[in-house]
């Protein structure tokens, strides 16, 4: 009998290095990571500021391209993949909540939220946008532009447009920074939420150690190497 | 929070991108507004609303000269020739075919009859079938009452304040005494018949023969107009095959065919090339708005850094960035299109309105796609040319920037494609401005001059930044900090120098080529050109001419030289109308030319090639040939060419060239024919009096008088009022230049606000800083003094030198005149450039003044 196959992990960093070039010559960001994550795990990456942990974010995101080491991200190389091949990745299997949100400020929720599923070409881009929209419960700010949204509510519209492709892996960069406790609040319960729905990877970068008890494992990061790989106690 | 199903949704159906969603896309990113994008339409609308007004007021033109061909030309078809009038057979010919009005103009004068006044004339002796198309409208009596009166002629008002005389009086002319029975309010054909340099006189054949000045030789041009019967000359293609058959069966009559399709092919190629000249003008407003074009749309991606960063997390790839803002560009460029076609397409009609009356057709207004099509062409090339550079820089955007600040924006070169492309871009404009042109050559000119104004200009914007971050900072802190400014990163200096810089550089080239045709025409001429011209001096009289000049002014220099008018009708062998020499040359084959023979080399020659023939010279005939002229239409020593002189063909073999010097305004000729050639031809003279020096005008009118009395038959033109009256006329012309120049600077004022705009947030802030360090208002103030007119002065420095050249190359290369320099149009571009900086920049610097620190910090 054969052993039963083992699924790709969705994440297989292999002794990653990123230098960045600085006026005061080359900085070593990330000193060789190596990680796996396995699908629909939820992930916290913590640290303090400069540990790198949202370098590694970025080059999860192929938003940043290691200087060494291989990079397996949703079963693809990101070493072999161009610019626009990346982007196309990020439109097809990774969707990112960013800690400032960057909505499109001249486009309303419902545009933002359809923006990815247009660049893909879906037919159905505003319909699903409104399904998602009103998931996170914001059916009645369909039109409204980000300037007219609160924090909190932008952030849900953001997490809506991470999430409009379907995305196999989510990626957060301090989902909660700027917004107030409550909000934070509801923002995480329902990034855990629709994360659980569709079965998603999580990972997420944060200063927040209530935050990162919720997920599954804990990375601990320190000068651009991982110093700690915890796996939670009760699974979120 | 509800439960979501998002776990149930049906896979996303990937299409890929489609170019209308692309466009939605496009606009709602447009959703910000205008802002910043108001100067790029400017400059867009500006310069496609300049070629489109050209464009439209040339086809106007064109269409009222087309539509009126009949009554310009008085007939369907019209054969003129000088000298000779009709024979028998050619007028047979000409009644065979439809009706036929026959027409003598020349220039002569007119007198009071006791001598003591005179004025040239141009007259035009007319037969009882003119016109045959259109009327003369008079002022007195009918037109046609005057004509048959005995001895009655009809004149132009200005002649009777002229001589002092009214209507009813009797004036002379040659040797008959005439009435003037009405005067001249409309001449239907007038464009057809030129004037040039007198007041016009109508009057019958009859009367024409009585002023005994229709003598052999005589410089008078007769005129046939034919109106052909419907059948034959309805169409166009019917006249076309018309002039066909003419040409064939009146081949060697020397006859110059015009037909009512282009009743003055001289007029429209004027027409053509002035559009040319003003479109070129529009195009270069164009390009240097394209500065302002390429700096409004890298402003407006920095700021659309983060949304094209956020595009490209969510999946959008480069190409998709590139596309969107492609068509939010496009879309910007095609409202400033459609707004400088509205200008364009109305301005001449306000155009026509106020100064129609001054243009001698009357001009149609009709919209032409053609003129719509090149002008909007133009715009959108020139808007892609200058806008694909910063888009490419915008498609490789990192979206990386949403999570780490980037200090200076990086100056990155876009992808090759995209460079390929710009290069694509140009070389279509560069092909597009050639195909269009009516002379490739000036094309060439014009297009080099601006490519070199571009890059020394931007190349210059480098160097002073650079330098400006170099120079060791001065105690003086405002010009320090003025400094300082100007080498900072993202300042203002290279938008300044390039725009500034390119409409400056127009402005001083355009000065300056007035400058020299001002001076050639009005300064240097004076002194050696003669005073007067004499024209139809009678062979056996000029001794007796020279003597009553002698008498009146001694120490007169007058010269003569036989005169006659024919026309090249063949040249080594091949028919004159199948050569296409440059526009330059084309005049020698246009019409008919003065000629003249000389036993000897004539004033104001030398001889470059070959050898003059002896005194005594009685072989075949020889020609001699201006040099220029000769290599343009590839003539050399020993060729055969073949002029039509009354009617009857010469051929004579080239035996050397000569190089003429046209401004000396001598009697000068394109062909000096060896003597034996035209001695027999019955001819007149054309003598040059060149007064002595300090000649007073009474003298020089005793002069005119004495010689009026003596010799009827000569007409006087004095030099100087032949040459004011081409003056005048460059004047009115180099107006329309001017504005249309002034233009470019406009653009470059536009392009100038736009930088400056762009720069004031960061100018608010300096001068808070300083203000919380302790400057007063008057030390900021000094300050941006001190940066503007130091940026504005090397701009307007470099474009003196760059003008200058273009304006050397202009007035020697195309012109032919001497170039002349002018100090007052440096300072005066200088000044023009400092006000403008000042004007643009104070506005700034006002803002900034009153800028409050507390508040301006908060905010930042």
């Amino acid at each position: 009998m054969e052993p039963p196959q083992v699924p790709e992990p969705i994440i297989r960093l292999t002794d990653v290095r990123l230098n960045l070039e600085s006026r005061a010559g080359v900085v070593e960001i990330l000193k060789g990571i190596s990680l796996e994550v396995p699908r629909g795990q939820s992930v916290a990456i913590v640290g303090p500021s400069g540990s790198g942990k949202t370098s590694l974010l970025m080059i999860l995101a192929g938003l940043e391209r290691a200087t060494s080491g291989d990079v397996h991200v949703a079963g693809r190389d990101f070493n072999a993949l161009d610019e626009d091949q990346m982007a196309l990745a990020r439109g097809e299997d990774i969707g990112i909540v960013f800690q400032s949100f960057h909505l499109i400020p001249t486009m309303t929720a419902l545009e933002n939220v359809a923006l990815p599923l247009e660049f893909a070409g879906a037919g159905d881009a505003r319909e699903r946008a409104r399904t998602l929209l009103s998931d996170v419960s914001l059916a009645p700010r369909l039109d409204h532009f980000p300037a007219q949204l609160s924090g909190g509510e932008q952030q849900r519209v953001a997490l809506a447009r991470a999430l409009a492709p379907q995305p196999k892996l989510l990626l957060a960069d301090e989902p909660t920074g700027n917004l107030d406790g409550r909000t934070g609040r509801q923002v995480v319960d329902l990034l855990f939420g629709m994360k659980r729905k569709s079965g998603a990877t999580l990972v997420l970068v944060t200063h927040d150690e209530r935050l990162a008890r919720e997920c599954e494992r804990t990375i601990r990061m320190a000068d651009g190497q991982i110093v700690a790989d915890e796996q939670a106690v009760v699974a979120a | 929070m509800t439960a979501t199903d998002l776990a149930t949704t049906a896979p996303v159906a990937r299409t890929g991108l489609r170019l209308p969603r692309l466009f939605g896309i496009a606009l709602r990113e447009l959703r910000a507004g205008l802002n910043g994008f108001y100067i790029f339409m400017a400059c867009v609308a500006l310069g496609v609303a300049v070629i489109a007004t050209v464009s439209t007021l040339s086809d106007a033109l064109r269409a009222g000269f087309e539509r009126q061909g009949e009554m310009i030309l008085g007939g369907d078809v019209t054969f003129s020739r000088m000298h000779a009038r009709a024979t028998d057979a050619e007028r047979n010919w000409f009644q065979a075919r439809g009706r036929v009005s026959e027409t003598a103009t020349m220039r002569t004068m007119a007198r009071t009859l006791d001598g003591n006044e005179q004025a040239l004339i141009e007259i035009k002796g007319v037969d009882a079938a003119y016109p045959l198309a259109g009327t003369v409208d008079v002022e007195g009596m009918p037109f046609a009452d005057a004509m048959t009166s005995d001895g009655g002629v009809v004149v132009t008002p200005v002649l009777l304040n002229q001589l002092g005389v009214k209507v009813g009086d009797k004036i002379r002319i040659g040797d008959a005494e005439a009435t003037i029975r009405a005067t001249l309010i409309n001449e239907p054909d007038a464009v057809a018949d030129r004037l040039t340099y007198g007041p016009r006189v109508f009057a019958s054949l009859a009367t024409l023969d009585k002023t005994g000045l229709v003598q052999p030789g005589t410089l008078i041009r007769w005129r046939y107009a034919l109106k052909l019967p419907p059948e034959v000359g309805a169409g166009r293609d019917d006249l076309a095959a018309f002039r066909t058959t003419a040409k064939s069966q009146l081949e060697t009559s020397g006859f110059i065919i015009a037909d009512r399709r282009d009743p003055s092919p001289q007029v429209t190629r004027t027409l053509d090339r002035l559009r040319q000249f003003l479109t070129f003008l529009g195009l270069a407003a164009l390009l240097v708005g394209g500065v302002g074009i390429a700096s409004a749309v890298a402003t407006f991606i920095d700021r659309r850094r983060n949304v094209i960063a956020t595009m490209k997390t969510v999946g959008a790839t480069s190409r998709t960035v590139l596309l969107i803002f492609l068509i939010q560009v496009l879309a910007i460029s095609l409202i400033g299109v459609v707004v400088g076609l509205a200008i364009g397409l109305s301005a001449p009609r306000f155009l026509i309105a106020f100064y129609g009356d001054a243009l001698p057709i009357k001009a149609e207004l009709a919209y032409s796609l053609g003129s719509i099509v090149t002008s909007a062409t133009y715009g959108l090339l020139v808007a892609l040319l200058f806008t694909l550079w910063p888009l490419g820089r915008a498609e490789l955007i990192k979206p990386s920037v949403l999570f780490r600040d980037e200090i200076a924006p990086e100056r990155v070169w876009p992808r090759r494609g995209i460079i390929a492309l710009t290069a694509v871009i140009a070389a279509a404009l560069l092909g597009f401005v050639l195909m269009m042109a009516e002379s490739m050559r000036i094309a060439l000119y014009f297009c080099g001059a601006l490519i070199l104004v571009f890059l020394v200009f931007t190349a210059l914007g480098s160097v002073v930044t650079w330098g400006a971050r170099r120079i060791a900072r001065p105690k003086w802190p405002e010009l320090a900090l003025a400094i300082g400014n100007i080498g900072a990163p993202g300042g203002l200096t290279r938008s300044v120098v390039v725009s500034l810089g390119a409409g400056l550089s127009l402005l001083v080239a355009v000065a300056l080529a007035d400058a020299s045709l001002v001076q050639e025409l009005t300064g240097r001429l004076p002194q050696k050109a003669p005073s007067y011209f004499l024209l139809d001096v009678p062979k056996n009289e000029a001794d007796d001419l020279a003597k009553i000049v002698e008498r009146e002014a001694p120490g007169t220099h007058l010269v003569n030289a036989p005169m006659l008018r024919g026309r090249l009708v063949e040249l080594k062998g091949r028919k004159a109308e199948e050569f296409k020499p440059p526009p330059e040359a084309q005049w020698v084959l246009n019409g008919d030319r003065g000629l003249t023979y000389s036993d000897t080399l004539p004033e104001g020659s030398t001889l470059v090639e070959g050898d003059w023939w002896p005194a005594d010279y009685s072989g075949e005939p020889l020609v001699s040939f201006e040099r220029d002229l000769a290599h343009h239409l590839g003539l050399k020593i020993g060729d055969q060419v073949t002029v039509n002189v009354l009617g009857r063909n010469l051929t004579a073999r080239i035996a050397n060239l000569r190089e003429v010097k046209w401004e000396s305004l001598t009697l000068n000729f394109v062909l000096v024919f060896s003597s034996n050639a035209l001695k027999s031809a019955p001819h007149k003279l054309l003598a040059t009096v060149s007064l002595p020096e300090g000649t007073s005008l009474d003298t020089e009118a005793r002069i005119g008088r004495a010689v009026g009395k003596a010799f009827p038959s000569v007409t006087v033109i004095r030099v100087k009022d032949a040459l004011n009256a081409a003056t005048e006329i460059l004047t009115k012309v180099m107006v329309a230049v001017r504005v249309a120049g002034a233009v470019t600077l406009i653009a470059g004022a536009l392009v100038l606000a736009g930088a400056l705009a762009t720069a004031q947030r960061r100018r608010i802030l300096e001068a808070v800083v300083l203000k919380v360090l302790g400057a007063t208002r008057r030390r900021i103030l000094m300050t941006h003094f001190i940066e503007y007119t130091l940026l504005a002065t090397v701009a307007a420095l470099f474009a003196a030198v760059l003008g200058a050249l273009a304006a050397w190359v202009g007035v020697t290369e195309v012109m032919k005149i001497p170039f002349t320099f002018s100090v007052e149009a440096v300072l005066r571009a200088l000044a023009l450039a400092i006000g403008l900086v000042l004007l643009f920049g104070s506005l700034g610097t006002w803002a900034a003044l009153r800028a409050k620190p507390a508040a301006t910090l908060r905010s930042e």
